[in-house]
């Protein structure tokens, strides 16, 4: 129907879209005339690649207000931080405290923990708003609690967490905290000192503008890790094992360097522009969307009413339509993209009584535009005024 | 062979066209009848009975009540057994003919593995139901060497065409591409009558023998169509499409379909028991007559965005570029038998 009209990305909490110009530059040229294997050989490129990629991880580091930038890890994304870390953490076994609101990397680990008998897990519940209450996570701490684990906002409703608090209160028990920034990594201020945070783990595809593929975990001083995956690391080949040395004992085989280059532009896209602007754009889209979408009547919005306590998502239902079905036509007909059901995300869902349908999800990120928002909210009137009298 | 006793197939080798070197032909040459229902049943059958060596019979159906009405080789039986289509009819096969060998496969026929069901074959049957699959079959069959029986029945008319890569034209040369579903009724929309459908796997069959026994220059070179109810009958002739229009198959030799480039896409919805089938181009539907259509089997409701349609347990939302999302199941491939079933593709 509108072939010739510009698509409209509103899904960046699953992947950022479009990146920043610099983030396909600086990956083309990489690849190209840069890529050796870095840290494996002395010569002059191999010795470059690994510097970009020191490089990446002092950005990073700077970007979270980490001291030591060997503490950031990289990984395949965060799917794979998150594991690296919860069974990293907890080869011991242990009591867990986590929440309703996880992403499914969070859920399914624990869930094959407990399953295989080697944790206890307590899970708080959260508001109708999608917020979790620091006071639930104290009650939760018990003297065997090795790990409380939990997303720094939900990536459904968009809904951010008292991290600073639960942080301080984990603080000052044994337990280690370890915050999923699956949807803030990038787009919302996180500090792990101040926050308290002893293992956090990063896409580097979403707000941090790499490509897929990329993804870190800062590892705190507090904290001890069993191995990830041992192998090879460049320096130190006479080893009979994994160096104990971070990033290297996390880091064997070789990385995604050209993913990492782009990423390291696109957090450097991020400092440059600085996070406060970032947030500020993101704020005023999502707040606009939430009070266009707000004022139709068949509209259900859920999470938190005042956008200051979201990320740049929203979740709604129209009344009378499926959320895949509302998800198709925005696609076709109006060439928005958005996601529909669950994502990843199914207890949340249980708790604000959407499940199994889900909802849709709309979450426009630094580069869409206020008349995008515009249009989107009207094409959601249109489709409403077309199943009210079809 | 595993029989060398041919005596069996004395009324069919006292044809001078046939004689003992055609059935020595035919019992030592290996077949495979993709996609087992009406067609697909009728192959089977006729092929054992002439005595094709070694047959392998694919597809991922069950056997169910309303396809006794044409599907010849099964049973209420095979039903109460709750016997795979290509199981069953392995069975059948055995018993009519314990000299050939007998391979079912139980599994969807699709890009990914059409090349390893036609592998180490000399002939490839059409039992097919969609064109998608079809244009599989095409791509794979000409770009290994192998020739093809294509057969198809809707009401009461039927079509069948033969193709010798190198030799013939193609499927492609003959249909660009797919017609749309507003024009393309379904064995499940517009029903189908059981002889018709025998008369055109017979004549896909009358082919299989001639070119197993070695009678190439006796196989047909039209486009053949007939109705069974009117008994009208056109031959249309198809042989100077051959190399003369740049056929993307056989002429450039992009096997699109097989490649997975062409044809539909489906995807398994998140937390839904449903699944997402899209076309690589897409429609545009025009529901009003789609709903005619689908009205005579099912429920139906639509407005400009979107086509509804239940029948029993499944409900299909459909989209104007032709996209749909099929509810109750979450199985890919049965979503697609749907898919082509009432929607066709
Ligand atoms: C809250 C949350 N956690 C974890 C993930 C998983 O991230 P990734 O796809 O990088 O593994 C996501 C992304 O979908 C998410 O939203
Ligand atoms: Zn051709």
């Amino acid at each position: 129907m509108n072939q010739a009209k510009k698509l409209i990305y509103f899904d960046n909490a699953a992947t950022t879209f479009p990146k920043p110009q610099t983030v396909y530059d600086r990956m083309d040229q990489f690849i190209r005339s840069e890529a050796a294997n870095p840290g494996r050989s002395g010569h002059r490129m191999a010795v470059e690649a690994e510097a970009v990629i020191d490089r990446a991880r002092n950005e990073i580091a700077k970007l979270f207000g980490v001291k030591d930038p060997h503490r950031i890890v990289f990984t395949l994304n965060c799917t794979d931080a998150l594991n690296m870390a919860i069974k990293g953490a907890l080869e011991n076994g242990g009591h867990v405290v986590s929440t309703q609101l996880e992403h499914n990397s969070v859920l399914r680990p624990l869930n094959a923990l407990v399953k295989a008998g080697r944790i206890s897990l307590t899970r708080v519940p959260h508001s109708k708003e999608g917020v979790v209450d620091p006071a639930d996570i104290r009650k939760s701490i018990k003297k065997e609690t090795r790990l409380v684990v939990m997303t720094h906002a939900s990536n459904v409703t968009g809904s951010l967490q008292p991290v600073r608090e639960i942080g301080k209160i984990v603080r000052e028990t044994d337990a280690w905290f370890l915050v999923d920034a699956a949807q803030t990594a990038g787009c919302f201020p996180i500090d792990v000192e101040a926050d308290a945070i002893d293992l956090l783990a990063f896409p580097g595809h979403k707000a941090l503008f790499g490509p897929m593929g990329t993804g870190g975990l800062y590892v705190g001083p507090r904290v001890e890790l069993s191995a990830w995956r041992e192998g090879g690391t460049g320096g130190d080949s006479k080893s009979p094992t994994q160096p104990e040395e971070l990033p290297f004992f996390l880091e064997g085989g070789t990385p995604n360097a050209v993913g990492i280059a782009g990423l390291s532009e696109g957090v450097r896209f991020i400092l440059q522009e600085g996070l406060p602007m970032i947030r500020q754009h993101e704020f005023h889209l999502i707040s606009r969307l939430r009070e266009g979408l707000g004022a139709i009547p068949a509209v259900t919005l859920y999470g938190p009413m005042d956008a200051k306590h979201t990320t740049s998502t929203l979740a709604f239902n129209l009344k009378g339509v499926e959320p895949q079905e509302i998800g198709a036509i925005l696609d076709q007909s109006f060439g928005i993209a958005a996601r529909a059901g669950l994502h990843c995300a199914p207890m949340i869902h249980q708790s604000m009584g959407t499940y199994p349908a889900g909802c849709l999800r709309f979450s426009p990120g630094y580069f869409n535009t206020r008349e995008e928002v515009d249009c989107a909210v009207q094409a959601i009137r249109e489709i409403q005024k077309n199943f009210s009298n079809p | 062979m595993n029989n060398p006793d041919i005596s069996r197939y004395h009324r069919q080798y006292l044809l001078p066209q046939i004689g003992e070197e055609g059935q020595r032909k035919i019992s030592s040459s290996r077949v495979v009848v993709l996609g087992c229902g009406a067609l697909g049943s009728i192959l089977a059958n006729h092929l054992a009975r002439a005595g094709a060596g070694w047959m392998r019979i694919v597809d991922r159906d069950f056997v169910e009540l309303n396809n006794l009405q044409r599907q010849v080789l099964f049973d209420e039986d095979d039903i109460r057994r709750n016997l795979p289509k290509a199981i069953a009819a392995k069975e059948k096969v055995e018993k009519i003919n314990s000299s050939i060998t007998v391979e079912a496969l139980v599994v969807d026929v699709n890009y990914a593995n059409i090349e390893s069901l036609i592998e180490g074959t000399d002939l490839v049957m059409d039992g097919m139901d969609n064109f998608e699959t079809r244009f599989v079959i095409n791509d794979a069959c000409v770009k290994n060497g192998l020739p093809w029986i294509y057969g198809g029945c809707i009401g009461t008319h039927g079509i069948t065409m033969t193709i010798i890569p190198g030799k013939t034209p193609c499927l492609r040369c003959v249909f660009e591409s797919a017609p749309p579903p507003e024009l393309s009724p379904t064995c499940d929309t517009a029903g189908v009558l059981g002889p018709a459908v025998n008369i055109i796997a017979s004549l896909q069959a009358t082919e299989a023998i001639k070119f197993l026994s070695g009678n190439i220059q006796a196989l047909n070179k039209t486009l053949y169509t007939f109705d069974a109810w009117t008994h009208e009958a056109k031959a249309l002739k198809i042989e100077n499409l051959h190399q003369k229009i740049n056929c993307p198959t056989c002429g450039q030799k992009n096997f699109e379909y097989l490649k997975g480039e062409k044809g539909s896409r489906s995807a398994s919805l998140c937390g839904r028991n449903a699944v997402q089938i899209s076309r690589d181009e897409p429609l545009n539907l025009d529901f009003k007559d789609l709903a005619a259509k689908l009205k005579r089997v099912g429920e139906v409701t639509y407005n400009v965005f979107l086509l509804k349609f239940k029948t029993g347990e499944y409900e299909i939302t459909l989209f104007p570029d032709g996209r749909a999302i099929i509810q109750g199941t979450h199985d890919i491939a049965q979503a697609r038998t749907l898919y082509s079933k009432y929607v066709s593709v």
